[in-house]
């Protein structure tokens, strides 16, 4: 049904956004990330895969350090976005995560109304000068998300009212609403039916044009779809990193070859 | 259990070829002990349901003849050479005149309408009175001290008969058991049959029951419940005040901010326990810190307040924090991915989400402090006699009241039967404050509820 021509049209500039070294993560006794290193590109679609458990969610949270509200959770390592360490003393997460925007495996909108779940980003981050120029981020984001068309007579119900792959797409809204530089998406197609997935895929792909995206995805056949670069998690170890069509059509180590031809995971 | 046990032969082999039509063993079984299951829990509805009848039909029973009191219409002649023998017409000679000087001339109108009545009786004048309450004395005196220009004329009044005359029209006081009763004689009531006959003396709503102050232990028909109400209401509001925001602050913190370390646990267990400490050891600990310690006045309803709000805050604290743990965890989730910082997350988000279940708590705990009685009682709200309202607002909080749960065990104390009856009226209005808490306690929650 799918076939693999998004990620034909990619534009590889190979400008790094966020560098990751050594990074290493543990719950209490739990070495859940094993020295991990990694560059993520800008404009790009980089995808996390790898069986469950072997660490790509916590991977994705320390790099807009949604971690910090796990009180068991340490991160040793250095994390640089656009060369400056984020986990530097002097980095304020939540300034951070204004620029690491993040959307979350189950749909999780506000139980306010459209127009208030995407608001509300600039409206923290004081964004808008006035009304007007409010209307104007919202209905921005909600065009970004493909989502305007569906509800823009409808911006005062609520979000919580809206399908499983609307509200997907109003959580995509709000987090492009804030103009973060990076997003990062945990599973964010778990929860939908395929017409909903190739929606959001397709979104995917555009917000490539202005954003460094980070896809975490159980489905390697979404990796291949959306992503120009994959990186193999395996039991806390980063076990490959490549481009997407090498690692899925010629991948070197011999444990990323048998998760995609399904014999791990 | 017995669903598991072995039948001896495999049940699908025995269902085989069965028909559908044709329950087996152990469905029957599990049927009837279904069955049974349900019955049971029906008959311990029926059998509550039964005790809430009879309970409010015990309390509305008694209580209610005490929300109508008995008067008597008698034309008083304000003699002017009693009230002001000297004929000077001086508003402060005639306000000197004490309740006493008022005696005999209620005694001369009684008399009056008694004989108007042409009913034969062998009181003498003087006895007669017995049957009004001894307040009307001070009553008429008000009535001319507010106006000395009644002198002189003959006014009519509507007397407040007394507590024995008043429970011979409710039913409460019989020609039998005034044998042994030195107040009143059975050829009183005969008095009484006859004013009531004319209509002189009648019940009507007695709005000073809930509107008015306690009385000595001789007046119960004077004896009201608003000023102790007043009491109520200035400990509730100072509960409020102090329980709310510190009780909700606590919880916020110690739910959404606090570290999970040895100390948060300490003092979680602690909040626990405290709920389930005895409401009297909160009293003497108030005794302690409040008047003997901070020199705050007794029976002050601010220092009932402050008890109260002791008792009160480990109820709130543990209901908002469950209701702030209820709020689902991805909630703060989307608020920090979006750069939210934790104070935002908690008060645009969490905080009104959890609000029904905050507000359920809060009148929760208020409708448990204002039924209260046993902390008052070492801090001298109970026993005390509430006769005057205060004057101002800010009085109210420290001027000595009572309040009203104490209101009603001080009555049930007293000897008069006439106070038995004001206890159980006094306990319909308790129940109606708590039941009128509860409605709304339902309505905010729905009010709040309705934001998805
Ligand atoms: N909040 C947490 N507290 C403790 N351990 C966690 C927590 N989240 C994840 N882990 C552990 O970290 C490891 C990696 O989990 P996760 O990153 O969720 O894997 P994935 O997203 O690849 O399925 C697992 O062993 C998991 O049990
Ligand atoms: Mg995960």
């Amino acid at each position: 049904m799918f076939d693999n021509r998004i990620s034909e049209r990619r534009t590889m500039t190979n400008e790094i956004k966020i560098r990751a070294e050594g990074v290493d993560v543990y719950y209490g006794d739990n070495h859940a990330i094993k020295d991990v290193s990694v560059d993520i590109s800008d404009k790009m679609v980089t995808a996390f895969i790898g069986p469950s458990g072997c660490g790509k969610s916590t991977f994705l949270r320390c790099i807009n350090r949604m971690n910090d509200t796990v009180a068991s959770a340490r991160v040793d390592g250095t994390i640089l976005l656009d060369g400056e360490d984020i986990y530097d003393k002097r980095v304020d997460p939540v300034q951070l995560r204004a620029r690491v925007g993040m959307v979350f495996q189950k749909p999780n909108p506000f139980p306010k109304s459209i127009y208030d779940n995407v608001a509300y980003g600039p409206k923290i981050h004081g964004m808008a000068k006035n009304r007007a120029e409010l209307d104007e981020i919202v209905e921005k984001a909600l065009k970004r998300a493909a989502l305007w068309g569906e509800v823009k007579d409808r911006l005062a119900a609520p979000g919580t009212g809206l399908s499983g792959g609307q509200q997907q797409r109003l959580c995509i809204a709000r987090a492009v609403a804030t103009e973060p530089e990076v997003l990062l998406m945990d599973e964010p197609c778990s929860a939908l039916d395929p017409i909903a997935t190739a929606q959001v895929e397709e979104l995917i792909d555009e917000l490539r044009q202005d954003y460094s995206v980070v896809i975490v995805t159980h489905s390697m056949q979404q990796a291949a779809r959306v992503s120009q670069r994959t990186a193999f998690f395996h039991l806390g170890h980063l076990v490959e990193f490549d481009e997407t069509d090498r690692i899925f059509t010629n991948p070197t180590d011999p444990r990323t070859e048998s998760y995609i031809s399904g014999r791990i995971g | 259990m017995t669903d598991f046990g072995a039948t001896g032969s495999h049940p699908h082999e025995l269902r085989r070829g069965r028909s559908l039509f044709d329950l087996d063993d152990r469905t029957r079984r599990r049927n009837r002990s279904e069955g049974a299951f349900r019955w049971l829990g029906i008959g311990a509805i029926a059998l509550s349901m039964v005790f809430i009848v009879i309970l409010l039909g015990t309390i509305v029973a008694r209580g209610l003849p005490a929300f109508t009191q008995t008067t008597i219409t008698i034309e008083v002649p304000l003699d002017a050479a009693v009230l002001d023998p000297n004929g000077t017409g001086d508003p402060e000679v005639i306000r000197s005149v004490l309740t006493f000087g008022y005696a005999p001339l209620i005694e001369r109108g009684l008399a009056g309408t008694v004989a108007a009545t042409g009913v034969e009786t062998e009181l003498t004048s003087s006895q007669l009175p017995q049957l009004l309450s001894p307040g009307v004395a001070a009553t008429l005196r008000d009535m001319v001290a507010a106006d000395p220009s009644l002198v002189g004329q003959t006014v009519q009044v509507e007397a407040l008969a007394s507590g024995r005359a008043d429970g011979y029209l409710k039913g409460r006081v019989t020609r039998e058991s005034l044998a042994r009763d030195t107040n009143l004689s059975p050829a009183h009531l005969d008095v009484l049959d006859a004013l009531v006959e004319q209509d002189l003396a009648r019940r009507a709503f007695n709005w000073d029951f809930i509107l008015g102050a306690d009385a000595s232990e001789s007046r119960p028909e004077e004896a009201g419940i608003g000023v102790a109400m007043i009491g109520s209401f200035y400990m509730m509001l100072t509960v409020l005040l102090l329980a709310l925001p510190i009780g909700v602050a606590a919880s916020i913190y110690l739910e959404e901010f606090a570290p999970q370390n040895r100390l948060t646990d300490l003092i979680e267990v602690n909040i626990s326990n405290l709920a389930a400490v005895p409401s009297i050891v909160f009293g003497i600990l108030g005794l302690a810190a409040f008047i003997q310690f901070a020199h705050l006045p007794q029976s002050a309803p601010l220092v009932g307040g402050l008890v109260l709000t002791l008792m009160t805050l480990p109820t709130i604290i543990i209901s908002t924090r469950a209701a702030l743990k209820a709020v689902p965890p991805s909630i703060r989730d989307a608020a920090l991915g979006v750069g939210a910082s934790k104070m935002q997350s908690v008060f645009h988000h969490v905080l009104p989400l959890a609000m029904p279940g905050i507000l359920t708590g809060l009148i929760i705990g208020l409708a448990q402090a204002l039924g209260e009685t046993a902390p008052l009682l070492l801090i001298g709200m109970v026993g005390f006699i509430a006769s005057n309202p205060p004057d101002g607002f800010i009085d109210g909080f420290v001027s000595p009241n009572s309040a009203m749960p104490a209101q009603i065990y001080e009555w049930a104390k007293r000897a008069d039967p006439a106070y038995y009856e004001r206890a159980w009226g006094g306990i319909i209005v308790l129940l109606l404050f708590l039941l009128v808490m509860n409605v709304l306690a339902v309505l905010l929650r729905r009010r709040f509820e309705r934001r998805w």
